[in-house]
């Protein structure tokens, strides 16, 4: 839940305004930074498994001819999966610990966050908003373009202090042309000392 | 299911009020692994309940991806093969769907309209667990075949 700040305390916030004043920047390069792996039908019928999401579409080729598609098409949502960079690339030493829950020396999932971001600790997804202009083929390589930043909101939840920060970014094929849009919001933040409750968003 | 290889569903067909699941979920640590191996979203939080709950998490919870799935899921049996999905907005996670837990997908027409040769359909979805919504509503923007343009 929100609460009001005085004081000391309030000072968690102000450390937010580097990014606020970051509002409507390009945080990325402008280029499309493309998944090493092709969208194969392995992977789509893998994304398929955990949602036992049983639609010929992703794993009958002569079904999605049928309906006028090359070869069969990965599920909409998986997008953004496909666009995703590798968790290991030749040369890199990720794995260094052996304590439980270390975590490996780069994270693959883990977001850019904005430049100016105070240090924290946790971070998740809370909105997402996702146009999908055109179905995505066995066979195409996906990359993701662009990470404009159009919010910065310095809130206390259940799970602690941060802000929830809003990006735009695209999926483009190999020609560059949009496959879909993304607006997502993440709450980056770090936990109380005794969080345990849900997040409240 | 398999609903989206059922007899295909026309515009014509779709009406304001018609039901969309209900779907159930149930989440299991092991569904939870399988979904962060096939989303790629390792984030420890998704499959260490240890490291979930240092986040202030309850135990390890289900990854964005994997909750959009289960909307398209069930938005895919609605609309059959000939449909499309134009878009997804107020997918907010409203809190923690668990390990432990039945995530339950449910869905309501709220309009149809026609774009030219296109037939629009626009879906409230959500999410429950427990009996409280923990994803959206949020609305799904999805096309379906008009009649005889299948043909």
């Amino acid at each position: 839940m929100e609460q009001q700040e005085s004081g000391a305390d309030a000072g968690w916030m102000a450390a937010w305004q580097p990014v606020i004043d970051r509002i409507g920047t390009e945080m990325g390069d402008g280029e499309a930074h493309y998944a090493l792996d092709r969208v194969e039908r392995a992977l789509i019928r893998r994304y398929l498994e955990p949602l036992e999401f049983d639609c010929p579409l992703h794993y009958d080729a002569e079904a999605a001819r049928a309906h006028g598609f090359a070869d069969v098409t990965a599920p909409y949502t998986a997008a953004a999966t496909f666009a995703m960079q590798p968790v290991w690339r030749p040369g890199e030493t990720l794995f260094t610990s052996a304590e439980r829950d270390a975590q490996p020396a780069r994270v693959s999932v883990k977001p850019r966050f904005p430049d100016g971001t105070p240090p924290v600790t946790g971070y998740f997804a809370t909105d997402i908003e996702t146009e999908y202009l055109r179905p995505v083929l066995a066979g195409e390589r996906l990359g993701r373009r662009g990470n404009r930043l159009v919010a910065c909101t310095p809130k206390e939840t259940k799970v602690g202090r941060g802000a929830f920060v809003t990006f735009e970014t695209e999926t483009v094929d190999e020609q560059g042309e949009v496959v879909a849009r993304m607006r997502a919001s993440l709450f980056l933040y770090n936990p109380h000392p005794d969080a345990t409750a849900e997040r409240k968003a | 299911m398999s609903g989206a290889s059922a007899t295909q569903r026309h515009w014509e067909d779709a009406a304001v009020g018609d039901v969309l699941g209900p779907l159930e979920f149930p989440l299991s640590v092991y569904r939870l692994v399988v979904a962060a191996a096939s989303n790629r979203d390792f984030n420890s939080i998704h499959h260490n309940s240890e490291f979930a709950k240092a986040s202030g998490a309850p135990e390890m919870y289900a990854n964005t991806s994997f909750l959009q799935g289960m909307w398209e899921r069930v938005l895919r049996d609605y609309m059959g093969l000939g449909g499309t999905l134009r878009k997804l907005s107020g997918f907010r996670m409203n809190s923690f769907n668990c390990a432990g837990e039945t995530v339950v997908v449910k869905g309501e027409v709220v309009r149809t309209w026609r774009d030219g040769d296109n037939g629009l359909a626009e879906v409230r979805m959500w999410s429950e667990n427990a009996g409280r919504v923990s994803v959206g509503p949020g609305l799904a923007t999805i096309t379906l075949p008009l009649r005889g343009s299948d043909a």
